[in-house]
Formats: C-alpha cells, sequence, structure tokens
C-alpha cells in the first residue's frame, strides 16, 4: 500500500505543477494590470511605483513565478486586495459556514439518491418508472436560480417557516435555523439528477450475468437488490460522492448569495466581482490540490470497495 | 466483364437513415424535435432582427400586468407623480440659465419628438422599466440558446480533436494530453470559471471582446471540453485495438485513414448525445453566469438578466417575468433534453 | 415410468420493440427423465438455452410464453407456478450453471460466501454449517486448497476453478436436476476434458439429470444419454445416443455429424447441409497436399515477443507471448498452428503481418527481412500477406458497406483505374466467395457470421496476396457454417495457389486443413511434423495430452 501511495503522490507533482503554471500565466498575462486595480485609474506615478515595488512586480517574470510557488508551499498567500486581510485568515473565517451547509446536503443527497434509486430501479419499466423519468427531466431543466427565488420567497417571504436569510456564530443554531432552508432547496434540485444517476447505476448492475446467477440459486428479488446490486453498485457510487466533495468545500456560491451565508463560495463571488486576484489564485491552487488528495483517497478505498482492483 | 458502373448498384440505408426512420416512430422525440426547431427558429428570426428588435424600448408602464391580468389599478404602476397644479416660480434672476431658455425653445421646436403612448398592458407583461418581457424573453432564447450552442461546438471540438489524438496514439502525446487533462480536472469546475471570468472581465481581453457574449462562450468551452476529451479518449482507445481496425492496419490504412475514415464514423453518435448534453448544461451555466453578472454585458438580455431582476420583483408582488423567464427556458431545456434521449435511443437502440 | 420433467408444446418469443416479435421456440416436447443425461443440441439460434431457461423461468423480461406450454414437474406446472414457488425451487430442486464463470459469478463477494447463501437460503444453515458444508464441496468439486481459496474472489481463480465453484453452487443442495448451458464452451481443452469428466461423475454419485446444452455433438456423444437436435426453435430427432449417433434419420441431424472434419479422414471437401439435405453423395476421395517446393516462400527464425510489466515501485518484468519460433511456408500449402489460449500462436500470425512488432528474430521473403522494414516500406508488402481474423463481427467495419469494405484496399494498392472498375472487380470478389450483385450495397449486421467471414475473405483475396494469416477463422462459427467457409478456403487455395498459415485451437480442423502442423504451448513450439505424424505418433506429452483431450463423441464414432 505504502508503495502505491508514495508513487501516487509522486504522480501528483507534474499536475500540481501544472496548475500553478496555469494559474500563474493566466493571470499574469490575460489578467489586468495589478496595479491598476488596485490604485484605480488615476493613481500618481509615485503610487504606482510604490504599489509596483510593494507587489513585487518590478522584479522578472521568473522571479515572481518562483515568488508565487514559494507562497503556495509556506502557506503565505498576500492580503486580499479589497480588503487587505490576509487571504489565509479568510479562507479560515468562512470555511465553517460552508461546511455547515455542504456536509449535510452531501450526505442527505446521497443517502436520499440510494433510496430513490433503488425505489425507481424496483419499479422499472412500468408506468411510474417513465413518469418520474418525464417529471425528473422537467424539474432538471427549470434552472436552479428559480427554485431558490421561489423557495425562499414560499417558505421564508410568505409562509415565514424559515428566515429568508442570515447566519448566526453558533453552529447549533445555524443547524437549525438557518441552514434548513438552503439545504431543502439544495437536496431538491439535486434530487432529479441524481436520482437519475442512480437508477443508471442500478439498472447497469441487474443487468449483469451474476444477478441471473442469483436469481438461478432462489435469491429473493428484494436480497438481490438489497444485497447483491447495490453491493456492486457503491463502486460507481464512490466515483459519484468523491466527485462531488470537492464541491463541498467550494460551497454553493449561489446558496451562499441569496441567503447572505458567509462562507467560501460567496467569499470567491465577491473576488471575482472586485478582481480581487490573491483571493482567486490562492482559493484555485489549494482546492486543486485538496482535490488531488481526495482522488488518491478514494483511489485507495476502493481497494475495499472492489476486489478486484489492486494498487500496485 | 460487364459494364456497370457504381451509381447502377443498389444501396441500403445507412446508421443516420436509420436513426431518423427510428426516430419518426417515436411520438415523444417528434414532438421534442417540433418544440426545438420552434425554438431555434425564434433564434434565427431575433438573430437577424425580426423578431424582438426592439426589446429595449419602454414601451409599457412600469410593471405593466400581463393582458389576461388586466390592467392594475392600485396605484402601485405609476411612477409618474401628478404635478402640481399652477404656474412655475419664477426665479429668472438667480439662474444663470434664464438669458439661454428661449434661444433652446427655438431650436428645440425644430426637433421632432415621438412620445411613445405607454400601455398598461403588455402580451407577457413588463417589467421595472416598462420594457416588454415577450421581447425579453425572445431576445434572452437568442442569447441564451446561442451560446448555449456555440460553446457546445467548441467544447466538442476541443474535447473530440485531442481526445481522437490521444487514444488513438497513445505515447507521450497520450501522456501529454492526460497531464493537461489532470491539471484543468484538479481545478474544481467552478473556480476555474471563476478564475476564468476574472480574468476576461478586467484584462486586456476584456476591451477586445467586451462587447458580446464571447466571453462567456470562451469560458465555458475552456473549462467543458474535458468530459468530452475523457469520452472520446476511451472510445478511440477501445476501437483501435478492435479488428475492423487493425484489418484496416492490414491492407495498408495510414493512420489518419483509421482515426477519421474507420472510428470516427462508428463514434459519431456518442459525440452527438455528449454536444446535446452540453449545448443543456451550458444553457443552464450562462443563465447562472449572467445572473451574477459574470455573463453577458449589461446591454444584453438572457434568461439569467431575467432572473436577476424577477428576484426582487417578486418581493412586490409582481411575478410575470420570472414566469415568463421560467416557462421558455423550461420549455427548450425540457425539448432539447427528451429530444437527445430520443436520438440516443434512436442511434442505437440497445442501449436503454 | 413418469419423467422427471416434461417440456411440452413450449413456445417462446421475445418482444424486439413496440410492433415487433420474434419467435424463438416453436411448440417443442421433450422429456427428462430421472437419474439420467439429456444433451439439447443445436447451433446458435436453435433455441436450445431458451427452452432449458423456460424450465425455470429464467427468462429475460421481453420474453413472452404462450398460455398452452407446459412444464411439468412433480405433477405440477412449473411455467404457472407463482413468482415464491419458482425462487423456492431454484437452487434446490433444480438448478444451473451458465457458460461465462467469470461474469456469472458476483465480483465483490468471496467464492466461500457464495456457495453459502445457496445453503443458507434453502437449507436453513447457520453461517458456521454453511461453512462446514461449503469446505466439502470445494473438495467435492476438486477444487485444490479449498480452506485458502474459501476467502479467494473470483477474479483470483481460473476459468476452470471459476466453473467448479458454479457446480458448487448448483450441486450444493443436492438438485433433482442440474441446467447445464454450454459449460465448457468457453474454457480450453485440456480443462474442458476435466470439467467433462467431473460433470460425469457427480450425475453418478448424485443420482440427478442432467439437462446438457451444447453445439458440440462430439462432446455430447460422451455423456449424454438421449440426444434432442434443434434447429431454429424445433425439434429436428429427439432419440438415444446410440440412435442418434449410429442411425440418425433426419438430415440435419446426419449434417451436423457429417460436416466436422473427422481425425481419420480427409476427404477433398468437406460435406456441407445443403449436400446432405439434397441427398448428395459424400466425397470419399482424399485431399491431395499441393507439391514441396525445395525453396521456402517465407522463412523465419528466431521471432520473439516480449512484453514489459511494471510491478512495484521501479521492478518492471518481461513476459515472453512467443520465446523463439523457426519455421518455413511453402508455396500452395498449408502450415496449422495449434495451441490452446496463451499458447502464443495469435501472437505469431501478429507477427509475420507485422501488425504487431516482432522484440527478436527474422522474416525472410524474397531476400528482405519483413521484420525490419519500417512502415512505408512495409506498406508495399502488406497486400501479399493478408490476415483474417477470428471475431466476424468484429473484423468489419459497421459503418462501411461492403462494397466500400471490399474497394478501400484496391483504392490503397491503386488496383483498378476508377471507381466503376472497381466496382466490378469487386462484384466478381463477391461472386467467388458465393455472395451476390445485391450484396455490395449492404452493411455487415444484414448479414450472418460465415456470410462476414466471407467478405471478410473477399477483402483480402481483393489485393491479390500470396499469403494468408488465418487466426481462428472458423472457431467462431457454428459447425454447419465452419463448413463452408472451409470447402471455400480450400477452392481458393486451389485455384490462386494461396499459401495459410492456419492457426486455431481446434485440432480437428486443424488436421483437417494442414499440411505440416506447429504444436505451442506457453510461447514455445514444443513440437512439429506432418498432420499424419502428429496424430497418429505423438512424441511431446502436451501434444499427447492435447490429443486425449478430444472429445471423441460415442466410443464408436470416432
Amino acid at each position: 500500500m505504502f508503495p502505491y501511495i508514495l508513487r501516487r503522490v509522486w504522480q501528483m507533482v507534474p499536475t500540481l505543477l501544472g496548475v500553478i503554471l496555469l494559474i500563474f500565466f493566466l493571470f499574469k498575462f490575460f489578467g489586468g494590470d495589478p496595479v491598476e486595480i488596485m490604485a484605480g485609474l488615476k493613481a500618481s506615478p509615485e503610487r504606482i511605483a510604490s504599489l509596483r515595488a510593494q507587489l513585487g512586480l518590478d522584479k522578472s517574470v521568473w522571479e515572481q513565478l518562483w515568488v508565487f510557488v514559494q507562497q503556495i508551499f509556506s502557506f503565505n498567500w498576500g492580503k486580499s486586495w479589497s480588503t487587505n486581510e490576509a487571504v489565509s485568515d479568510i479562507f479560515a473565517s468562512r470555511l465553517p459556514a460552508t461546511l455547515t451547509i455542504m456536509v449535510p446536503i452531501l450526505v442527505l443527497e446521497v443517502v436520499l439518491a440510494i433510496a430513490a434509486g433503488l425505489a425507481v430501479a424496483y419499479v422499472r419499466g412500468s408506468l411510474t418508472d417513465r413518469a418520474i423519468m418525464i417529471i425528473s427531466t422537467v424539474a432538471l431543466s427549470i434552472s436552479f436560480l428559480v427554485y431558490i427565488i421561489v423557495g425562499q420567497f414560499l417558505f421564508g417571504f410568505v409562509l415565514g417557516w424559515f428566515p429568508v436569510q442570515g447566519w448566526s456564530n453558533s453552529v447549533w443554531t445555524n443547524l437549525a435555523i438557518y441552514a434548513p432552508l438552503p439545504v431543502f432547496l439544495a437536496v431538491l434540485v439535486s434530487l432529479a439528477p441524481q436520482t437519475r444517476l442512480y437508477r443508471s447505476f442500478f439498472l447497469d448492475e441487474i443487468g449483469q450475468d451474476y444477478v441471473r446467477t442469483a436469481r438461478a440459486k432462489g435469491v429473493s428479488e428484494n436480497a438481490i437488490l438489497l444485497k447483491h446490486v447495490l453491493r456492486n453498485a457503491m463502486i460507481p457510487i464512490l466515483t459519484n460522492v468523491a466527485t462531488g466533495l470537492p464541491g463541498v468545500f467550494i460551497g454553493s456560491f449561489l446558496i451562499e448569495v441569496f441567503f447572505s451565508i458567509p462562507g467560501l463560495g460567496r467569499e470567491i463571488v465577491t473576488a471575482v466581482n472586485r478582481s480581487d486576484y490573491p483571493v482567486i489564485q490562492a482559493a484555485t491552487v489549494y482546492l486543486a490540490a485538496l482535490t488531488m488528495v481526495i482522488n488518491l483517497i478514494t483511489d485507495v478505498l476502493y481497494k475495499f470497495v472492489d476486489p478486484r482492483v489492486s494498487l500496485k | 466483364m460487364s459494364t456497370e458502373t457504381l451509381q447502377d448498384l443498389p444501396r441500403s440505408p445507412g446508421v443516420w437513415a436509420q436513426a431518423w426512420a427510428r426516430l419518426k416512430n417515436d411520438r415523444v422525440g417528434m414532438v421534442s424535435l417540433a418544440v426545438t426547431v420552434f425554438f431555434i427558429g425564434l433564434v434565427v428570426l431575433a438573430q437577424l432582427g425580426w423578431v424582438a428588435k426592439d426589446w429595449q424600448k419602454e414601451v409599457g408602464t412600469p410593471f405593466a400586468a400581463p393582458h389576461w391580468v388586466g390592467k392594475i389599478s392600485d396605484g402601485s404602476q405609476t411612477a409618474v407623480v401628478d404635478s402640481i397644479a399652477g404656474p412655475n416660480l419664477d426665479i429668472s434672476d438667480v439662474d444663470p440659465l434664464a438669458s439661454r431658455y428661449k434661444e433652446w425653445a427655438e431650436r428645440a421646436a425644430q426637433f421632432k419628438a415621438t412620445t411613445i403612448q405607454k400601455s398598461d398592458t403588455l402580451p407577457l407583461g413588463g417589467d421595472q422599466l416598462g420594457r416588454d418581457v415577450l421581447s425579453k424573453a425572445i431576445k434572452g432564447a437568442q442569447v441564451s440558446i446561442t451560446v448555449g450552442l456555440a460553446a457546445a461546438l467548441a467544447a466538442t471540438l476541443i474535447g473530440t480533436v485531442l481526445g481522437a489524438i490521444g487514444g488513438y496514439f497513445g505515447g507521450r502525446v497520450g501522456d501529454f494530453l492526460e497531464w493537461v487533462y489532470n491539471v484543468f480536472t484538479a481545478i474544481p469546475y467552478i473556480l476555474l470559471v471563476f478564475a476564468l471570468a476574472a480574468v476576461l472581465k478586467s484584462g486586456p481581453l476584456a476591451n477586445t471582446l467586451g462587447s458580446g457574449a464571447w466571453t462567456v462562450v470562451i469560458i465555458l468551452s475552456l473549462v467543458g471540453w474535458t468530459g468530452i476529451y475523457r469520452l472520446v479518449r476511451s472510445e478511440y482507445m477501445k476501437h483501435r485495438s478492435r479488428e475492423y481496425v487493425r484489418a484496416a492496419e492490414a491492407i495498408g490504412a495510414s493512420h489518419a485513414s483509421r482515426m477519421f475514415t474507420h472510428i470516427l464514423p462508428n463514434i459519431s453518435h456518442v459525440v452527438l448525445v455528449q454536444l446535446s448534453l452540453h449545448v443543456v448544461g451550458f444553457i443552464k451555466a450562462e443563465v447562472i453566469l449572467s445572473f451574477l453578472g459574470l455573463g453577458v454585458p449589461i446591454d444584453m438580455v438572457s434568461w439569467g438578466t431575467m432572473l436577476s431582476e424577477a428576484q426582487t420583483e417578486l418581493v412586490q408582488g409582481k411575478w410575470w417575468q420570472l414566469v415568463a423567464a421560467t416557462v421558455f427556458m423550461a420549455s427548450f431545456v425540457t425539448a432539447f433534453a427528451l429530444l437527445t434521449d430520443a436520438l440516443r435511443d434512436a442511434l442505437d437502440p440497445k442501449l436503454r | 415410468m413418469t419423467p422427471l420433467i416434461s417440456v411440452q408444446d413450449l413456445r417462446v418469443s421475445f418482444r424486439m420493440s413496440k410492433t415487433q416479435t420474434v419467435d424463438a421456440v416453436r411448440g417443442i416436447s421433450f422429456d427428462v427423465p430421472a437419474n439420467s443425461t439429456v444433451a439439447l443440441v443445436g447451433e446458435s439460434g436453435s433455441g436450445k438455452s431458451v427452452s432449458a431457461m423456460s424450465i425455470v423461468r429464467l427468462l429475460p423480461e421481453n420474453a413472452l410464453l404462450a398460455d398452452s406450454s407446459k412444464v411439468i414437474y412433480q405433477g405440477r406446472d412449473l411455467l404457472h407456478d407463482s413468482q415464491e414457488e419458482m425462487r423456492r425451487l431454484r437452487g434446490k430442486d433444480i438448478s444451473v450453471v451458465f457458460q461465462e464463470p467469470m461474469s456469472s459469478l458476483n465480483p465483490v463477494f468471496t467464492v466461500g460466501d457464495q456457495i453459502a447463501e445457496v445453503l443458507r437460503i434453502h437449507l436453513n444453515l447457520s453461517a458456521r454449517q454453511a461453512q462446514v458444508r461449503t469446505l466439502d464441496l470445494m473438495n467435492e468439486v476438486g477444487i485444490a486448497d479449498a480452506k485458502q481459496r474459501l476467502k479467494s474472489y473470483p477474479h483470483e481463480l481460473s476459468g476452470g476453478q471459476q466453473q467448479r465453484v458454479m457446480i458448487a453452487m448448483a450441486i450444493a443442495c443436492e438438485p433433482k436436476l442440474l441446467i447445464a448451458d454450454e459449460p465448457t464452451t468457453a474454457l480450453d481443452v485440456t480443462v474442458q476434458r476435466q470439467i467433462m469428466d467431473l460433470l460425469a461423475s457427480l450425475q453418478e454419485r448424485q443420482q440427478m439429470s442432467i439437462l446438457f446444452i451444447s453445439h458440440d455433438l462430439g462432446l455430447v456423444g460422451e455423456i449424454a444419454d438421449h440426444v434432442v437436435v434443434m434447429r431454429s426453435g424445433e425439434v429436428r430427432e429427439a432419440g438415444t445416443v446410440e440412435h442418434i449417433f449410429n442411425a440418425p434419420s433426419d438430415a440435419y441431424t446426419q449434417a451436423l455429424l457429417a460436416c466436422r472434419p473427422r481425425l481419420d479422414t480427409r476427404p477433398r471437401r468437406l460435406p456441407v447441409i445443403d449436400d446432405i439435405v439434397n441427398g448428395r453423395a459424400m466425397l470419399t476421395e482424399q485431399r491431395v497436399a499441393a507439391p514441396l517446393s525445395s525453396a521456402a516462400l517465407i522463412e523465419v527464425k528466431g521471432l520473439r515477443k516480449d512484453y514489459q510489466l511494471k510491478e512495484g515501485l521501479f521492478k518492471r518484468s518481461v513476459f515472453s507471448a512467443v520465446k523463439h519460433a523457426d519455421f518455413a511456408l511453402h508455396k500452395g500449402r498449408t502450415l496449422g498452428v495449434v495451441g490452446e489460449s496463451g499458447s502464443g500462436k495469435t501472437t505469431l500470425g501478429m507477427m509475420l503481418t507485422r501488425l504487431t512488432d516482432a522484440s527478436a528474430g527474422s522474416i525472410m521473403f524474397e531476400g528482405l527481412d519483413l521484420a525490419k522494414l519500417n512502415a512505408a516500406q512495409m506498406r508495399v508488402y502488406r497486400s501479399r500477406i493478408q490476415i483474417i481474423f477470428q471475431n466476424p463481427y468484429a473484423s468489419l467495419n459497421p459503418r462501411f458497406t461492403v462494397g466500400q469494405i471490399l474497394t478501400e484496399p484496391m483504392r490503397i494498392h491503386s488496383i483498378g483505374k476508377d471507381e466503376d472498375e472497381r466496382a466490378r472487380l469487386a462484384l466478381s470478389l463477391l461472386g467467388k466467395v458465393g455472395l451476390t450483385r445485391e450484396d455490395f450495397g449492404k452493411y455487415p449486421h444484414e448479414f450472418s457470421g460465415g456470410q462476414r467471414q466471407r467478405i471478410a475473405i473477399a477483402r483480402c483475396l481483393s489485393m491479390r496476396p500470396e499469403i494468408i494469416v488465418c487466426d481462428e477463422s472458423v472457431s467462431a462459427l457454428d459447425v454447419s457454417v465452419q463448413a463452408t467457409v472451409l470447402n471455400l478456403l480450400l477452392d481458393l487455395q486451389e485455384e490462386f495457389g494461396l499459401t495459410y498459415l492456419f492457426i486455431s485451437h481446434d485440432l480437428a480442423v486443424v488436421k483437417y486443413m494442414a499440411d505440416e502442423i506447429l504444436v505451442m504451448n506457453q510461447g514455445e513450439i514444443v513440437e512439429r511434423g506432418s498432420a499424419e505424424d502428429i496424430y497418429a505418433r505423438p512424441q511431446h506429452p502436451y501434444t499427447q495430452q492435447l490429443l486425449g483431450a478430444i472429445p471423441r463423441g460415442l466410443a464408436a464414432f470416432v
């Protein structure tokens, strides 16, 4: 196992370097002039020069790249151009809110999708199946925005069951009062596509030869679905969860913007609107690294889920 | 030997002809096709300027109601304040411009001014500025659908070409492309979109691309090619060791011939389905980006901008823009998604 | 004596789309007596598998059974039993062994668990008891190291071992009837022999009945008591195994028996169904090989193919598919290569046609070493050495019409001065391989396996080659179709003076076609000689093992 992990980490290096290079050169050559952004268009030449020196822009491209790389590996990501807050502080303070929303969403999504997917797979081919497929196609065609707008309006404004917006400092208050509406809306929206996806996982397995063998042995349809099929479907389900995991850390920026939740997603949207480069760059590179780590952990987990996988 | 020519010989229907025949029997598929064609027709008309050209004109009173709802007379429509009766106060002794009024009045009389009679109800209602929601919805359809289509085509082109090369040749070239793929996919989708949006918004390119929705097309295609690349690559890897390709090698066909004459027709149905799926995804993405202000510029309308206006309007009880945008978008996307499913079934009936 | 199972007027059809149904079984009846083996024999599309699966109602979801059909077991009609009653029957009274053991076993559970599962469902054993019984079963079916193997996963076992596990699961509850659906078709010949012996001994020990489904009449002759011959959903003939083999009355049965190449005789052409149905006399004149010329057409020396495998972090190991091969091809004659899977025989053919590059060795042709040519130089020679692949369903581009398939090579090698002439040439080729003018514009999926193989042969001929590598070219075809394709290959060899490298795992076919034979095992040529010598006086133990594994049908048959 250990040599495998070592080899994988070794293989991640070129990719991480590629990400760093991509982000650096993207912002350097296609992005706006940082000085112009920070100082505004009417700054005096002295101000511009001092800013340049401050930001290290008077050095050569390669030196700047080296500084960038150093910053990344020393976890010192500079300061936000708009608020002058240290970027690391921004991340640290925003992450908890994001996680408070996203973790329940992920858990509920997966659990409900498995249940719904199994149920639909059970009635496959019937009229119910067709009807559900059509309903979910229509549901999918309506933008997420509409669900949030209407949901917020209906449940918050009109019915008053939940606050329309807001956040507090205590995790428990958040979970109990402020999180339910956004979590509910997000899970509702993901239900249609996730159910379709999980349904296809289950149906793929049901069509396999080993299911025919199980029937020939006299295993009941329920046991086939819940024991044989579900266990095999865990493989694609694990892939699906792992793919969605990095998203948990960015958070659903739409939800955070709509519900005024001080999370990482909203922070990034704001940074984009304000051309706050350090925040965006740091977020991108770190989340890329996080994604690679998650992929590695997933691949190791495959060994437990799929005995055919051999880690060499 | 006879002197027959190639033309004389009979020929069976090919894959596309057969798929079309199958599609014709699928009622849901044909209805979806009809709806999609209708929308595309609208888009073309809007592009040519024959329809919804004057969407920016404020033809109605603010928040004009839809025709069937009827004029709202609770006073919330009128933004015009009743003027106070009586002559204006004479302030010519302190007014520095007083001497020039007469001159300007004469000059102004030489121009013809048209005042649009603002209607109280519009077909689907009006927005806050009194613009016709129906026109906006159609124009928005044009923008959102064209962006979705263009981005999907670009992403498919990039993904297919790279996937073909990477999957067919493997080796160093394949490894390099895999590295590029890994780099792009290591960055979470949304973040990459945001990073590109930030860069294209304020960078040097912003000036060249500024007037138009091209930034969105570029962003979406640069982020969206990866899925298609993966699929096309795995298909090419699968097919290159299939016996009909080896047979082609055995008779002496070149690499290019094998890649594009032999293999590509066998996976074109996969690519087509991917293209359609991406159109839907990109339309939804454009809507969200425009909503956040990162999509189309302010002087254009898309379903996304309509929804962003709709948010505040809803609280004031004005729901028509929300409904119009949602219904238009849902109709097209549902029809297109169902069409994609029908197409997939028609192309390969074994896939259920 | 009432039979164990009585199938009466079975009719099964499949719904293909909203408007189309296809009839698979058109009203067949047969009995399975207790404590005996009944063989259901037929080629692809005969409906034999569907008939057997109907007994336990394990048909696909789009299958339709006629109301008049009955399957009587212990006084009840299985086709009209409830789902729950059928479920209790399956695995306990009647069990099934399928063709592909790798995909038929659940990949995520251990084999021990899968065998124990059937015990616990039907016999209500506790986990402990089930494990003990599982161990017994695994020993009974001949799995070595049974105790370790309990915890193995299916992918860790060989094909033969996997099939033994399937058999263990099937006999666990001591069923009255075991349905074996082509259980050995996916296995090597030597392993096939072991499994057949196992089934025969189990049948005796457990006093159960076996319904054995196969396309191979020779195989079936060894263990069956009764034989039912099916074609296109109908029973053509049924009777005791002696009757079927010694005195078949139906033309199709006679054809099935006669079409297989026999080991003791070598007629000029094999009899085909068409001949027998129309009562034509079989040719007894023995085939004479082309004279052996002194100079070889192609001489291969020291051919070798190595693959690099990564192991661990830095280690690399080398796997040799072909270790060392020397042989020569003479004009107008056929060199046969025989071996099981993994012997390297296919790699040999691939190297000869430069579809795989050899790691070492030389291929001398007209004074040039073909192994050393680059792609552009090789292109010229490609037209002269061609290959016919095994899988007729995969070797033709599904998107090309037959006309396009045939004219493409002509275009590449500048044969024919324009498209029209090439089309005419293609038509004449079609005629040569027994197809018609109408077939020019059709797509591969409109043809059967045998017809597709003919198109592949026509494609080779379009380039007027001198040497053709036949890589398992008839292995995927039905017996009756094999004979027609083999006859075609012989006709063409005579007419054009072609030289063949004939590769196959089927010993009888290779002996019929080849003048000299190479026997390969694990990358090495272990024996070579004339066809007669190899079969009459095999020297190497592996050759002897191979010959011993050939199914001999009823002893008096071969």
